[in-house]
């Protein structure tokens, strides 16, 4: 826990209550519109909206005027069509689908790379050690 | 005997060591300065300091930060801009 010193810092968490829109200022989502969802411990929140849902500091985030009706902890689903109804559009990205195939293929195109080129280093250095032997040896 | 664009110092000079051992000068055109802040004038910082053939290999993420106003503003620059935004 953090603990709270002035009464400014005091005013201005009391500021960030469930529901409330604020942009976010810092990092790769800056200038996003977000509602805050839940509040955790200290100076930190957890946000939803165009950003990825997410804990964050109060010091990233500047409050707008709207405070939205929203339960505690609600899905992002809900929070998007929350959205919506003020105008507000969330443009969710796919989740990347791993493919198989192209795997599949990769891994057997390396084993057969590796069991090719194994013994033919493995001669090598047997090679050069034993060199290096017989010339110990003979010094 | 270096040649005689190379003892002019327009050219910096780098010292290797080569796999035989001995240590040899090679010359290269000195490094471009860093962009700078559009507010305070300040040097942007995540820029990589290449000159513009080395520039043109790199992806787009890695010229500049991701950020909005990345490689515009300097990151106090860019907040206050959008808090500005936020408060019109």
């Amino acid at each position: 826990m953090v603990t709270l010193r002035t009464q400014k810092e005091i005013e201005v968490i009391t500021m960030y209550e469930i529901g409330r829109l604020c942009i976010k200022i810092a990092g790769r989502d800056a200038r996003k519109k977000a509602i805050i969802v839940d509040i955790l411990d200290g100076f930190f929140v957890l946000i939803d909206g165009q950003v990825r849902r997410r804990k964050c500091n109060i010091k990233h985030l500047e409050p707008l005027d709207k405070v939205l009706k929203i339960k505690k902890n609600a899905s992002h689903s809900e929070v998007v069509d929350i959205l919506k109804k003020e105008g507000i559009e969330v443009v969710d990205t796919k989740p990347k689908e791993k493919k198989e195939k192209t795997k599949a293929v990769k891994e057997a195109v390396k084993t057969e790379e590796k069991t090719e080129k194994k013994p033919a280093q493995k001669k090598e250095t047997k090679t050069t050690t034993e060199k290096k032997k017989t010339t110990k040896t003979k010094k | 005997m270096p040649q005689p664009k190379f003892k002019s110092r327009t050219y910096r000079r780098i010292s290797t060591k080569l796999p035989g051992g001995n240590s040899k000068i090679h010359y290269e055109k000195r490094k471009p300065e860093l962009p700078k802040c559009a507010n305070c004038k300040k040097e942007l910082k995540g820029i990589p300091k290449l000159r513009d053939y080395k520039m043109r290999r790199l992806g787009i993420s890695k010229k500049r930060p991701e950020r909005a106003f990345g490689g515009y503003l300097c990151s106090e620059c860019s907040r206050q801009t959008i808090k500005k935004e936020a408060r019109a």
